[in-house]
C-alpha cells in the first residue's frame, strides 16, 4: 500500500484522485452490470451530466468556503433563488436573456456578501447564516414569485430557446466543457492567485495569518462571495437542463455539494482543498443518483446514501488528524 | 515544627529533548507553609503535575502519610486530599459559586439536586474562611480573587490534606492577598500542609515557613524563612555557573537614532504605563519572570490586541496601530513564543510561509509569481542556513529551530525594521540555539532593531546590548548591559509593587 | 449572613434582571406583537385565530424545548425537522397500513426520534464531527427514510372521529362547539418539568457544564460522553413528542416536507436567550421565543403579508437573535 502511494505518478496525480477515479468506474460497472447493460447507454450518461452541470457550480462553490474552515448549506436553497427571481423576472418582464443571467449570478453574488459579511466581520456561526439564508432565499422565491413555479423557455422558443444550447449543443456536452473550464479557472484561483493562498492559509490558522499582516476578513468574506457567485451560475445550468424551478425546495443539493467536495479530499477543518477531487466527487454523486433512478428505486435513497457518504468522509479526516496529533 | 506528611525522594522526569527534574526532593510537613522557588522553567510547575498525577514520573518516590503512593489522575489526587488549587482557573463560568464546587459530586435528594444544601454547605465552607461570596453568585460574575476563593473552597471541601498554590495571588489586590493570607493561616492551624509557590519576595517573607529552591529541573535546597535574606533565595536561585560569554558592553553604534519609542503605553492589566526606546541596530532585551507583561506589551504594541491609551513613534513619527496590517505597514515584524499558532500555518510550505506578509510582491499580474516566490525563498533558506529538502517542504516537517528562521525569513522579506522576537529559541535545541543567536547579531549590525523578550536569564545576559525589567505589567528598571548582573536583574523581576 | 449576601446581590440587579432578564424582554415582545396584530386587524382578534396560533404552535415549541438542550452543550440538532416528519409517517403507516393501535404508533414515533437522537450523539460526543455536519446528515437521512417506508405517499393519522383518533383530543377538544386548547396545558406542563430537569437534576446540570466548559467538566470526574450523548436524546425524544402534536393538528404528513422547522425551534430558542455557544439557556425564555416566531407566522397574513415573509423575517430575527447573544458576550469580556 505504502509502495503504491510512494509511486511517483501516484503522487503526482494524488492517491485519493486515482481511488476516487476508480470508484466511479466500478459504480458505473455496477449499475451496467445490474440494469442489463441499459445504462450504458448515452441517455443514462447524458441524464447523468445534466445533473453533474449544476452541482459542480454548487460544490465548486461550497469547496472555497469549506477551504476557510467555514459552511455554507444555504446553496441549494440560494440557488433555486436565483433562478426564480432571474426567470420570473425574464418571463413576466420580458428581459434579455443575458440580463437573467446577470441577476441570477448578482443574487447569488448577495447571498455570498451577506453570509460572508456576517461571518467573517460579525464572527456569526456560518451554520447560523447557513440556516437563516436557506430560509429567506427560500422566503424571498416565493414571495417574489407568488409561490408559483416557474418555466424557462423551452428549446424551441425562437427568441431565448438559444440558452438551452449551454448544456447541449447537436449532442455535444457543452455544459461538461464550461464545467471543466470553470473548475479550472477555480483551482487556478485557489492554487496561483492572492485569493486562494490566503483563504487556504487562513483556514489552516487563521491567527497566524492575521498576525502576519493580511487583513484576513476580507478574504474570508470573499470565499463566499465567490460560493455565491459560483451558486448564482449553477441555478443557469439548473435551468439550461430542467427549464422548471418550483419555489420552496433545493436542500437536498446542499448535502450532495457537501459531499462531492468532502469526498474530493477537502478538509472541514479547513485548509486543505482539492478543485480536482471536488469534480471528480460530484461526478460519482451525480452517477450515483441516475444509478439509483435506473435501478428503480426512488430519490430517497440517495439522500440517505449521500448522507452517509458525508458522515463517513468526515469521520476519516477526524482520524486523520487525530493520528497526526 | 509539624511532622513531615508527603516527602519526594529522587524524582526524575523527562520530555523528549528535555531532562525536565532531575532526581527531585521536596519535603511537605503538617502546619507549615513550604514555599517553592524557583526562575521560569526551574520544574516546580512539573513537579507539582507529577505529585498531583498528571505526568508519571519516571523514577523515584512519594512517600504520603507513611505509604509510598502512585496519582495516576488529577482526580485520584484529590479523592486522597493532594489538591492543586490553578493559577489558570477551571472554572464554568455560566454555572453558580455551589453548583462549581461540588461539580461531579452533587447532593442529590431523589431525582432532584439538592442546591438548598450545597447553597448551604458552600457558604458553611466560606464562613469558615470568613470570606463573602454568595453562592448563588454566577461564577463569571465574580472577581479573578473571589473565584480564586472559591477554588481554595473547592480544595477545602475535598478534604484535603495537602493544597498546592500555584502563583495564588499574580490576579489579586491588596485586600484580597490579605484575605487570602488568613486563609492560608488558618488552614495551617488546622494542620493542612500548603505548598506556595509565587515569585514575590515579600509575600515569600511574610506567609512562609521554609523556602525550597529549584534550578535548572534540580533541587538546590531549602531555607528556614525566618532565618534567611531575601539575597540569599536570590543566590540560590541564579547562581548557575554561565557557560556562554556573557556581553561585555553595549555594541549599538553611539548616536544611533530611536526607531522606536513607546511611550505610557496602557494595555489591559498586564502593560500599564510601559515607556520604553529603541535603537538602530540595538538588541533589547526584555527579561522579567512569567506574566510580567511581556508579551502583552509586544502583542499591544504590535496590534495584536488592542491598546487602551499611550503613543508610538517610529522614526520619530507617531503613529497609530490598531491591527497587526497597521503594525506591519510601519515596518514591525513580531516572531510569536508560540510559533505554531501565532507564526507560520505549518501545513503550508517554506515557500508559502516565507511570502504570507509580502504576496503583493510576489504577483505578476492577477498570479502568484510562484518562480519569484521560490528563489526569494530559496535565497532565504541559503541565507538563514534553513534545512531543509526545499521550498515547497511543508513547515510541519522542520525541526523548531528550521521552524523559526522561516518566521525570520517572512519579516525579512518584508524589510521589516523592528523585529519582536518572544522567546526565540524556546523548544529549539543547543546547537540551531547559537545560530539563532549569530543570526540577530547580524541583523543587528545590519541595522535592524530588536526587541528580544526572554525567560533565559543567559539569553538576555548574552544577547542584550541594554534590558528592559519588567513584573507584573509594570516596567521595574531599565539597565544597560554593562551593569547588568543576574542578581540585580532578579531583583528588579521580583521587586515588591507599593 | 446567607441572607445579608443574597440580599445585597438582589439589590444590584436592575428591574429586568430581576424579572428573569432576555426571558422578560422576550415576553413583552410577545404581548406587543400580539397587541398589534389585534389593532391592525379585526379577523385576528376572533377566539378561532387564538385557537390556530395555539394549534401551530405545539409542535414548535416541543421542538425547541428539545433542540435548547444541544444548543446548550454548544452544538445543534438540525435533523428535527425532517425528523419530525419521518417520525410522524412511520407512526402513522403503523396505525394506518400496519393496523396496530394508535398507542404503538405513538410509541414508535417517540422512539426512533430517540434513536436518532442516540445517533446524532454518538457522530458528535464521540465520534467528533461537527455537530451542524453530523445533523445535517442525519437531517436527510431521515427525510429519506421516511418517505421511503411510506413509499413515498402521504399518511393521514386517523381523524378525530374515527377510531384511533382520539390521540387528538390530546391537544384540543370540543365543548359545546367551542375548540378547548387543552394541548397548551400539556406544553405548560413540560415547560415546568423540563425547567425542572435543566436546573435541579444531573442531566440539566451537565448539560450546561459541558456547554460552558467542556474540559473542565470532564476533570471534575463527570462522564461527559454520556451526558454530551443524553442531551441529543432529550432532543429527539421532544422530536418525537413534536411528531406526535404535529400529527395531531395536520389531517395528512407529506414525505419530504419538515425542512425548515427547525430553523422555527432554533431560532425561537435563542431568542428566548439559548446562547448559541452553550452554557446559559432556559425553557421558559425558549417557550416565549418560539411564541415570537408563531405569532408572525400567523399574524402575518392579517395584515396583507403572505405567510412566505415569516420565512424571511425569521431568518433575519434568528441573525438578530445571535447579533444580541454575541454583543452580549463581548460586553460581559469587557
Amino acid at each position: 500500500m505504502e509502495k503504491i502511494k510512494q509511486n511517483p505518478f501516484v503522487k503526482k496525480v494524488g492517491f485519493n484522485r486515482i481511488v476516487l477515479c476508480c470508484v466511479l468506474l466500478l459504480m458505473y460497472g455496477l449499475f451496467c452490470a445490474l440494469t442489463g447493460g441499459s445504462f450504458a447507454g448515452m441517455n443514462r450518461i447524458m441524464s447523468a451530466l445534466n445533473y453533474a452541470y449544476f452541482l459542480g457550480f454548487l460544490s465548486l462553490g461550497v469547496t472555497f468556503v469549506i477551504a476557510t474552515g467555514q459552511i455554507d448549506f444555504s446553496i441549494g436553497p440560494v440557488m433555486f433563488c436565483c433562478a426564480l427571481i432571474s426567470g420570473y423576472t425574464l418571463t413576466t418582464h420580458g428581459i434579455s436573456m443575458p440580463v437573467a443571467f446577470l441577476i441570477s449570478i448578482l443574487v447569488g453574488f448577495a447571498f455570498g456578501l451577506f453570509n460572508g459579511y456576517l461571518v467573517a466581520y460579525w464572527s456569526v456561526p456560518s451554520f447560523i447564516t447557513s440556516m437563516a439564508s436557506m430560509n429567506i432565499a427560500k422566503g424571498l422565491a416565493s414571495v417574489y414569485t407568488k409561490t408559483q413555479s416557474v418555466s424557462w423557455p423551452q428549446a424551441a422558443d425562437p427568441d431565448n430557446g438559444w440558452f438551452r444550447n449551454l448544456v447541449r449543443y447537436n449532442g455535444v456536452p457543452v455544459g461538461l466543457v464550461i464545467l471543466l473550464v470553470v473548475a479550472v479557472v477555480c483551482a487556478i484561483i485557489l492554487n496561483k492567485t492572492r485569493i486562494g493562498r490566503y483563504i487556504l492559509c487562513l483556514g489552516s490558522n487563521k491567527e497566524a495569518v492575521r498576525l502576519s499582516g493580511v487583513d484576513v476578513k476580507k478574504w474570508e468574506m470573499l470565499a463566499f462571495i465567490i460560493c455565491g457567485v459560483l451558486v448564482g451560475m449553477g441555478a443557469i445550468f439548473y435551468v439550461s437542463a430542467y427549464t422548471t424551478v418550483q419555489p420552496g425546495y433545493g436542500d437536498q443539493y446542499n448535502n450532495e455539494a457537501i459531499a462531492g467536495c468532502v469526498m474530493g479530499g477537502t478538509s472541514m477543518a479547513g485548509g486543505l482543498a482539492s478543485i480536482s477531487g471536488t469534480i471528480i466527487g460530484v461526478f460519482i454523486i451525480a452517477l450515483l443518483q441516475e444509478g439509483i433512478l435506473a435501478l428503480g428505486f426512488t430519490k430517497d435513497y440517495q439522500l440517505i446514501i449521500t448522507g452517509v457518504i458525508v458522515i463517513v468522509a468526515v469521520f476519516s479526516d477526524v482520524l486523520a488528524r487525530r493520528r497526526k496529533n | 515544627m509539624g511532622e513531615v506528611i508527603l516527602e519526594m525522594k529522587g524524582i526524575d522526569k523527562s520530555f523528549p529533548g528535555v531532562h525536565a527534574l532531575d532526581h527531585v526532593d521536596l519535603e511537605i510537613r503538617k502546619g507549615e507553609v513550604l514555599a517553592l522557588m524557583g526562575e521560569n522553567g526551574a520544574g516546580k510547575s512539573t513537579l507539582m503535575k507529577v505529585l498531583t498525577g498528571i505526568y508519571t514520573k519516571d523514577s523515584g518516590t512519594i512517600t504520603y502519610e507513611g505509604k509510598e503512593v502512585e496519582f495516576h489522575s488529577a482526580r485520584e489526587a484529590q479523592d486522597n486530599g493532594v489538591i492543586i488549587v490553578h493559577q489558570e482557573l477551571n472554572m464554568l463560568g455560566h454555572l453558580t459559586v455551589a453548583q462549581n464546587i461540588f461539580i461531579g459530586r452533587e447532593f442529590k435528594k431523589g431525582i432532584k439536586i439538592d442546591d438548598k444544601k450545597m447553597n448551604e454547605e458552600a457558604q458553611k465552607l466560606f464562613d469558615r474562611m470568613n470570606v463573602d461570596i454568595d453562592p448563588r453568585e454566577t461564577m463569571s460574575k465574580l472577581t479573578v480573587g473571589k473565584q480564586q476563593m472559591c477554588e481554595i473552597a473547592k480544595a477545602i471541601s475535598h478534604d484535603a490534606k495537602i493544597i498546592i498554590f500555584d502563583e495564588p495571588s499574580a490576579a489579586l489586590t491588596e485586600t484580597e492577598i490579605e484575605q487570602l493570607f488568613k486563609i492560608i493561616r488558618d488552614l495551617r492551624s488546622q494542620g493542612m500542609g500548603i505548598v506556595y509557590i509565587s515569585h514575590r519576595m515579600d509575600e515569600i517573607k511574610v506567609i512562609t515557613d521554609r523556602v525550597t529552591v529549584m534550578r535548572d529541573g534540580t533541587y538546590v535546597g531549602t531555607l528556614i524563612t525566618k532565618d534567611s535574606t531575601k539575597d540569599d533565595i536570590i543566590n540560590m536561585m541564579v547562581g548557575r555557573v554561565i557557560y556562554e560569554d556573557p556581553k561585555e558592553k553595549n555594541m549599538t553604534p553611539p548616536g544611533a537614532p530611536v526607531v522606536l519609542k513607546v511611550d505610557h503605553l496602557n494595555a489591559g492589566k498586564m502593560v500599564q504605563d510601559v515607556s520604553f526606546e529603541l535603537h538602530k541596530g540595538e538588541i533589547l532585551g526584555f527579561s522579567g519572570l512569567m506574566g510580567a507583561g511581556r508579551t502583552e506589551t509586544a502583542r499591544a504594541l504590535f496590534g495584536a490586541d488592542p491598546i487602551d491609551s499611550g503613543d508610538i513613534y517610529i522614526n520619530g513619527k507617531k503613529v497609530t496601530i490598531k491591527s497587526p496590517q497597521d503594525a506591519v505597514k510601519y515596518g514591525i515584524g513580531y516572531l510569536s513564543e508560540d510559533r505554531k499558532r501565532y507564526g507560520i500555518v505549518v501545513q503550508k510550505s517554506v515557500a508559502e510561509n516565507t511570502t504570507m506578509a509580502t504576496l503583493e510582491k510576489f504577483m505578476s499580474g492577477p498570479f502568484i509569481d510562484k518562480k519569484k516566490e521560490n528563489k526569494i525563498a530559496q535565497e532565504y533558506v541559503e541565507q538563514l542556513a534553513t534545512k531543509t529538502p526545499g521550498t515547497d517542504q511543508l513547515v510541519v516537517n522542520l525541526s523548531g529551530g528550521n521552524q523559526q528562521k522561516v518566521v525570520i525569513a517572512k519579516w525579512l522579506t518584508r524589510d521589516c525594521d523592528i523585529l519582536i522576537f518572544d522567546e526565540p529559541t524556546r523548544g529549539i535545541d543547543v546547537g540551531a540555539k547559537n545560530e539563532i543567536y549569530k543570526l540577530m547579531n547580524q541583523l543587528a549590525a545590519e541595522g535592524k532593531a530588536i526587541i528580544m523578550i526572554s525567560s533565559e536569564m543567559t539569553e538576555i545576559l548574552r544577547m542584550s546590548d541594554r534590558i528592559v525589567v519588567m513584573c507584573e505589567g509594570k516596567k521595574t528598571g531599565e539597565l544597560d548591559i554593562s551593569e547588568a548582573t543576574q542578581e540585580n536583574i532578579m531583583n528588579m523581576a521580583t521587586r515588591e509593587i507599593e | 449572613m446567607a441572607n445579608n449576601t443574597t440580599k445585597k446581590a438582589g439589590s444590584n440587579k436592575s428591574f429586568i434582571d430581576r424579572m428573569g432578564g432576555q426571558k422578560f424582554i422576550v415576553l413583552l415582545v410577545v404581548i406587543a406583537l400580539f397587541i398589534f396584530f389585534c389593532a391592525m386587524s379585526p379577523n385576528f382578534r376572533k377566539y378561532t385565530t387564538f385557537i390556530n396560533i395555539l394549534d401551530f404552535s405545539y409542535y414548535i415549541v416541543l421542538m425547541a424545548i428539545g433542540v435548547a438542550f444541544p444548543l446548550m452543550t454548544g452544538g445543534v440538532d438540525l435533523s428535527i425537522g425532517t425528523g419530525l416528519v419521518c417520525y410522524s409517517l412511520v407512526g402513522g403507516y403503523l396505525i394506518v397500513h400496519k393496523g396496530m393501535p394508535t398507542i404503538v404508533g405513538i410509541l414508535a414515533a417517540i422512539i426512533l426520534g430517540m434513536l436518532i437522537g442516540v445517533l446524532n450523539g454518538v457522530l458528535v460526543a464521540i465520534m467528533d464531527l461537527p455537530a451542524f455536519l453530523a445533523t445535517l446528515c442525519t437531517c436527510m437521512i431521515t427525510r429519506g427514510l421516511g418517505s421511503i417506508i411510506v413509499g413515498g405517499f402521504g399518511i393521514s393519522w386517523p381523524a378525530a372521529a374515527a377510531p384511533g383518533g382520539w390521540f387528538r383530543s390530546i391537544f384540543k377538544i370540543q365543548s359545546g362547539g367551542q375548540n378547548i386548547p387543552i394541548g397548551f396545558l400539556w406544553v405548560i406542563l413540560l415547560v415546568v418539568v423540563m425547567t425542572f430537569v435543566l436546573n435541579h437534576t444531573r442531566i440539566g446540570r451537565y448539560t450546561l457544564a459541558i456547554g460552558s466548559n467542556k474540559e473542565a467538566t470532564r476533570l471534575s470526574g463527570v462522564n461527559v460522553r454520556f451526558y454530551h450523548i443524553a442531551a441529543y436524546v432529550i432532543c429527539g425524544f421532544f422530536a418525537g413528542l413534536a411528531s406526535i402534536a404535529y400529527s395531531a393538528i395536520f389531517a395528512t404528513v407529506q414525505p419530504g416536507s419538515g425542512a425548515g422547522f427547525e430553523l422555527e425551534a432554533i431560532g425561537g430558542a435563542i431568542i428566548g436567550g439559548v446562547s448559541m455557544t452553550g452554557g446559559v439557556g432556559s425553557i421558559t425564555g425558549t417557550l416565549f421565543g418560539v411564541f415570537v416566531i408563531c405569532l408572525l407566522k400567523t399574524g402575518l397574513p392579517f395584515i396583507g403579508l403572505t405567510a412566505n415573509w415569516q420565512q424571511i423575517i425569521t431568518g433575519f430575527v434568528l441573525i438578530a437573535a445571535v447579533l444580541v447573544d454575541i454583543l452580549k458576550r463581548k460586553a460581559g469580556k469587557e
